[in-house]
């Protein structure tokens, strides 16, 4: 298994831990797996033998005849199969005998998030009763790693790496890689109450929408339909877990779309600065921490944020911990080309 | 009751044509898309054919392609199928329909790895005596050569980015990589999503092409694909006893959907109803599916469940028949389990026997090719069907096509890591 596979695996265990699951009651049939999930970057090393016989010291070109002849059998036979993007679901789904509906959204940044909306609609349809429902990602690899820098997205604070993602202030200078996976257990409220479970939140609000002109109007109607979904306002939000990713054209639209719906008072803490971004893991990762802040009373502040970019309209919590006051949080997601996830989660009482 | 839903344009970029007419006539022709590859050198690998969408070129398309210069044909085809079913539902530049309300869910593939200098800075790194791999050289280099326009339109959400951002899709965007099942996938949850009130319209299908070398090579290295060398368009040949793997094609199908009374207000022509939906998953094998069918049958049972039909109801099913030893006998199998003995009655079908595989995008034109038969009343043929498999016992319409009136088609597809998917398609029939 790559990387982000083992990632994956080894949260859906912990997820299972926490709420209690005892597997041998779940019905396989109405138990799906929902995952956010990217490209998974070859492991070099692995075609390393290949591209040794292959290349003949003529730059930038293999030669296909050697490669066929002599390189092709020298990968190992699964190859392929390591980094398919629908792999986590997928061991999952068979680690845990999960026969119900498996999917795997490929939506970049935003594809936990989407991966947990399409998981309350099934939940809606009466299409399962229990999902595992997360994200994965591992970009801090060279082939990954090279990709980043040329898209010119990532800081070079190399000085000082813990204070380098610093999302909506006046001195970010990009974003910072993380890796990881979250999963988390969402089930249908009548099936948790039967088997004794232990509610964490209740699921209220989903919304996507895509940002065509990424000025934030797309993001600001995800925000909206979820809300509408959760049948409460702006005023009703605890607070808002901003995507925050540290880029100096993102936060901005970010932040305007926001404060379309949240106005500028709605405190926003953006969990990137103190765990960089996780990629396709990220939504389900930060919205953990809202889960457990609305939970536990407090959640921490935004870290690495000393003074608001003005062209940021939004007020971003930063020093002490938050302490959590009303019942709702929303929690939101996007991609540089526009796709936008939002998520309303409810304090369980 | 729910919201119904249905299709009211189509677009193809396929092997066998550039539109989901020309596709269909090709099929009902009987007529192969395979032959050897011409995008690279594939002289000495174990395949060296596939089924090539032929004479593509996007400026023939679309005005300013210059949009999709760096992308890989993934997005390329995507932004040409796309344009013949958003002109083909009278939608492309109509204002008078809300564009928040008009989605995106591509079951899309990846674009191309830049094979040739990734493997040029491996070896430039790596001293195959010692084993050791420096990777500063490797980075150094890397960050010389590749493209960054290239190298990000890799990325799995382009495709679905590029034509929300292009043709106005300003609704929920949505892209899911599920292996051969991603592009059904994609159009099930679409429907979903309009049933459900999250959208109006959708613009749902995918895109792929694996026929490059790091494709091949994988797949190669699987056993997966056919390495019948020396008569390709013979190659692919669904639930024959000589199948010896499936065939490598590429391509492109988008549909719209829908949802009914908006598309009656509008006036719409109204292709065909999606009625039913299927998902599940083997949770057995990252390589084979389940040998008993276990996920087929349950997906094709939910997708029954969907639409309310009787079983007696569904007169086509075009199989998922990839032409591998396992997939056809379970999916037989699967049939068989679901259909008792009126499996016999009911024609089966392979577009995969002509078109090839083209594994993301293969649900959405065999979605298509069933939209084309409930209009034609003819069923496509399963071609290069000569040895009859003692574990394929069904009516595969062999080498001819056949005239047959269908009011209910099911489409299956199936996903490498077992993921199911069936959708059923009806005439529409207020």
């Amino acid at each position: 298994m790559a990387r982000p596979i083992q990632l994956a695996v080894a949260a859906a265990q912990l997820a299972l831990n926490h709420g209690k699951v005892d597997k041998k009651k779940l019905d396989p049939a109405r138990f799906g797996v929902e995952f956010g999930a990217g490209l998974i970057a070859s492991e070099l090393p692995e075609l390393a033998d290949a591209a040794a016989v292959s290349v003949n010291g003529q730059k930038g070109v293999v030669d296909l005849v050697t490669w066929g002849d002599k390189g092709l059998p020298t990968i190992q036979p699964l190859w392929m199969l390591k980094y398919l993007p629908n792999m986590p679901a997928c061991h999952i789904s068979i680690l845990h005998d999960a026969q119900g509906p498996n999917n795997s959204v490929t939506e970049s940044d935003a594809s936990s998030l989407l991966a947990l909306g399409e998981a309350y609609r099934i939940l809606q349809r009466n299409g399962a009763d229990f999902f595992l429902v997360g994200g994965c990602e591992s970009k801090i690899n060279p082939l990954s790693m090279v990709r980043q820098v040329l898209f010119e997205q990532l800081s070079r604070r190399n000085e000082s790496p813990e204070k380098a993602c610093r999302p909506f202030d006046v001195h970010r200078d990009g974003m910072v890689l993380g890796e990881g996976a979250g999963v988390l257990v969402i089930e249908d409220f009548e099936h948790a109450r039967q088997r004794g479970a232990t509610i964490l939140a209740e699921m209220v609000g989903f919304g996507a929408a895509f940002d065509r002109r990424l000025d934030g109007a797309g993001l600001a109607r995800a925000c909206e339909a979820a809300l509408r979904r959760a049948g409460i306002g702006p005023d009703d939000l605890d607070h808002v877990s901003a995507h925050g990713l540290g880029t100096h054209k993102e936060d901005i639209w970010e932040a305007q779309g926001l404060s379309q719906v949240i106005g500028t008072q709605v405190p926003v803490i953006a969990v990137k600065g103190a765990i960089g971004n996780l990629g396709a893991a990220s939504g389900a990762v930060e919205l953990a921490f809202s889960v457990f802040g609305l939970q536990q009373g407090t959640m921490p502040a935004t870290i690495n944020h000393d003074r608001t970019d003005p062209a940021c309209p939004i007020s971003v919590h930063t020093g002490t911990p938050h302490r959590v006051n009303k019942p709702f949080a929303l929690k939101v997601a996007y991609t540089h080309t526009g796709q936008c996830a939002a998520v309303v989660v409810r304090r369980w009482e | 009751m729910r919201r119904r839903v249905v299709i009211t344009g189509m677009g193809a970029i396929t092997p066998l044509g550039h539109s989901a007419k020309d596709m269909m006539d090709a099929q009902l022709a009987g007529v192969s898309g395979v032959g050897p590859i011409s995008h690279f050198d594939a002289r000495r690998f174990p395949t060296t054919f596939a089924a090539q969408v032929k004479e593509f070129d996007l400026a023939r398309h679309i005005s300013n392609p210059e949009r999709w210069a760096h992308s890989g044909l993934n997005s390329r085809f995507a932004a040409a199928a796309a344009k013949q079913a958003l002109t083909h539902a009278g939608l492309l530049d109509e204002s008078r329909i809300d564009r928040t309300r008009f989605g995106v869910y591509l079951g899309s593939g990846e674009g191309v790895q830049d094979f040739h200098n990734m493997l040029w800075q491996l070896y430039r790194s790596y001293n195959p005596q010692t084993r050791h791999l420096d990777i500063p050289t490797f980075t150094r280099g890397a960050l010389d050569c590749f493209h960054p326009g290239r190298e990000a339109e890799q990325e799995l959400h382009t495709t679905a980015g590029h034509l929300a951002a292009y043709y106005a899709l300003e609704g929920p965007n949505f892209n899911c990589l599920t292996a051969c099942a991603a592009s059904s996938q994609a159009i099930g949850e679409a429907t979903d999503m309009i049933r459900q009130g999250d959208a109006d319209l959708m613009l749902a299908g995918g895109a792929h092409s694996m026929i490059h070398p790091f494709g091949v090579t994988g797949f190669n290295l699987l056993t997966a694909l056919s390495t019948r060398r020396e008569e390709p368009t013979r190659a692919s040949r669904p639930f024959d006893l000589q199948r010896d793997g499936f065939v490598l094609g590429e391509g492109a199908g988008m549909v719209v959907l829908e949802e009914l009374d908006h598309a009656r207000r509008r006036g719409a022509e109204i292709l065909a109803e999606m009625t039913g939906y299927g998902s599940t998953a083997d949770a057995y094998r990252v390589t084979d599916s389940h040998e008993d069918g276990r996920g087929a049958i349950a997906c094709i049972r939910g997708a029954l469940a969907d639409s309310e039909l009787a079983r007696e109801q569904i007169d086509y099913i075009n199989a998922h028949g990839t032409s591998t030893k396992v997939n056809d006998s379970v999916e037989t199998l699967a049939i068989k389990k679901v259909f008792g003995e009126r499996a016999y009655q009911i024609p089966v079908s392979s577009s995969k026997s002509m078109l090839g595989h083209l594994i993301a995008a293969a649900g959405v034109v065999e979605l298509i090719t069933c939209v084309e038969v409930l209009h034609r009343g003819w069923v496509p043929p399963t071609i290069n069907y000569e040895t009859p498999d003692s574990e394929c016992d069904l009516d595969y319409v062999p080498n001819t096509p056949r005239q047959h009136r269908v009011r209910h088609a099911l489409s299956n597809s199936f996903g490498f890591g077992g993921q199911n998917i069936s959708l059923i398609v009806s005439k529409f029939e207020g």
